[in-house]
């Protein structure tokens, strides 16, 4: 049984059809591209499976179960990770307690038990500070834990998005241009974090423009182009299929 | 060092009454009431706080909360001759059902529009309290409510009314604190802050916004109760969207979201116009220009001036070590 799996997932808007009947599977351990030109529909694939759009056809199962239309904030606490396309962080919080913000569902705490500071709640405090700083250590922004989150550079964001999604430990994880609008130097630290993810047996779909990252480092690639998938399979492949070079640059 | 200034601190609030008997005797009792009025404000611009301040919603609706707690205990003080002991927590039971049953709409308006569907509940509520006057005795307003007796313990003198208001500010503070902390505060900000995100985070941005508001209500229900057992007349002016605005006041230029700011907010602006009284003909225009100043020079409250005082302070004593 796959981990995720869409079949004929479907989201129209005013007519225009911006994902079309899309089958997708992703098996355990896998590292998959969702590549296609801008407008394809892959943003809006992942905001159809996360949640944040309901699709007016298809299905969405993941582990098993099927998600359909159940809310993001659901989604997020069966397992399912995500970064956004454009940076999204709380900017007011600190890098630390950006981090500490997305460990929600594994501190379970009383009121009574907070008001009067329990042994208990200091412990689980603690251990997901260890755990945030060493995450923050791990994408380099280990010296930047207490700083606002909005006094970071953009590239420092979207390390710290992706920090924080992997704060609760998601059995997939979904990022969506991790390397979009970053300088080289950070693309080629974001393909080395993605890297180790798959290696410590990550399961992670990604939306990316940049093909060099995505020839790179996926196992598979999935295009999609006006909505509908016209190609998948091993990147090399994928790449001299005449339909992708067509959707990419023109007959 | 801490503590003992903390323990310090908490025994000169207890001991205010003698205080203020051996410092200001002629004045003892004013000094009292404006020192309940200021812990009964504070108390309600902290409830408030957690709505405006926490989650970020701008509710205009606390005066229809407090003036729901206020009316509970007063009609069920007087008419239904209920003791304090019930009827203090049917007036905060009452406020929070109906902020509640009030939320579940509301939250389905965003910004704006959700601050002008609470200004319409809180104007409807006025408008109920000053026309049944069957039931609420509308603009005769409810008079005679009983000081408050729990078992042997009577509450009625000024000193008795003070320790009654220090103790609710204090539990007040304590759960705002627990409320605004680890966890849960943590949610309550990434709600304020980034919605879409806080859903990626696996929190319900809904269901924080609810429990602020429910608890912010109770909270000013309770209040409400303990305002109208003190001053012991109820009328339906005491709910205007006057209150509204002096809480704003007290959390926005006090410092929204911080606890010490909202503190000092409260007592600044519940004890200002009562200083101001020495020069009445000009006294609110005095208040209004003071307000302006604030706003000028301090955008981000007290809090922020407090803040940079004391980080000045800091700067000169550690380039000198």
């Amino acid at each position: 049984m796959a981990l995720f799996e869409t079949r004929g997932l479907t989201k129209r808007f005013l007519g225009v059809t911006a994902v079309d009947a899309v089958d997708l599977t992703v098996e355990a351990g896998e590292l998959v591209s969702l590549i296609g030109p801008n407008g394809s529909g892959k943003t809006t694939l992942f905001n159809c499976v996360t949640g944040y759009l309901a699709p007016d056809e298809g299905r969405v199962t993941f582990q098993g179960r099927d998600v359909t239309g159940v809310a993001a904030h659901r989604i997020a606490r069966l397992g399912i990770g995500r970064t956004f396309q454009l940076v999204s962080v709380f900017p007011r919080l600190s890098a630390l307690e950006n981090l500490l913000t997305f460990l929600q569902q594994h501190q379970e705490e009383s009121l009574v038990g907070r008001l009067v500071r329990a042994p208990r709640v200091r412990r689980l405090e603690a251990a997901a500070v260890e755990r945030a700083r060493s995450l923050l250590d791990s994408v380099g922004l280990g010296g930047r834990t207490e700083a606002p989150a909005g006094t970071l550079s953009y590239g420092q964001r979207k390390l710290l998005a992706f920090a924080a999604a992997l704060m609760p430990d998601p059995d997939l994880l979904l990022l969506d241009e991790p390397a979009a609008a970053v300088n080289p130097t950070m693309i080629e630290q974001m393909k080395a974090q993605i890297r180790t993810l798959h290696r410590q047996g990550k399961t992670v779909l990604l939306v990316e423009h940049n093909m060099d990252v995505v020839m790179d480092i996926s196992q598979r690639v999935i295009v999609l182009d006006h909505g509908q998938k016209i190609a998948e399979g091993a990147p090399e492949v994928v790449r001299r299929d005449p339909k992708v070079v067509e959707a990419y640059f023109g007959r | 060092m801490r503590a003992t200034r903390w323990v310090l601190g908490s025994a000169a609030l207890v001991a205010v009454p003698w205080i203020a008997a051996a410092v200001v005797p002629g004045q003892q009792r004013y000094v009292l009431h404006v020192l309940i009025f200021t812990a009964l404000y504070g108390a309600l611009a902290l409830s408030y706080d957690l709505v405006v301040g926490h989650v970020g919603s701008l509710s205009l609706a606390h005066p229809a909360f407090f003036g729901l707690g206020a009316y509970t205990l007063a009609l069920l003080a007087t008419e239904a001759r209920w003791p304090f002991a019930l009827a203090l927590p049917a007036g905060i039971a009452l406020a929070a059902v109906v902020a509640l049953a009030v939320g579940v709409p509301m939250f389905r308006l965003t910004e704006h529009s959700f601050a002008m569907g609470t200004l319409g509940f809180a104007i409807v509520t006025q408008v109920v309290a000053t026309n049944w006057v069957d039931f609420t005795h509308g603009p005769l307003c409810v008079t005679g409510i009983p000081k408050p007796q729990v078992g042997a313990l009577r509450i009625a003198t000024l000193p008795a009314f003070y320790w009654m208001g220090l103790g609710a500010l204090a539990l007040v503070a304590l759960l705002y604190r627990g409320l605004t902390t680890f966890r849960l505060g943590r949610a309550f900000h990434a709600v304020r802050d980034n919605e879409t995100l806080a859903a990626a985070a696996s929190i319900d941005p809904l269901r924080y916004r609810m429990l602020a508001f429910v608890i912010g209500g109770g909270v000013a229900g309770g209040i409400g109760a303990l305002y109208v057992s003190y001053v012991g007349v109820l009328c339906p002016g005491e709910l205007t969207v006057s209150l509204s605005v002096n809480l704003l006041v007290m959390v926005f230029l006090g410092g929204v979201g911080s606890l010490r700011g909202v503190l000092v907010g409260a007592a600044a602006f519940t004890a200002l116009p009562e200083i101001l009284r020495m020069a009445p003909t000009w006294r609110m225009v005095i208040y209004g220009l003071l307000l302006l100043v604030i706003v000028i020079r301090a955008p981000d409250g007290l809090e922020g001036l407090m803040r940079r005082a004391s980080s000045r302070r800091r700067r000169p004593a550690s380039s000198g070590a």
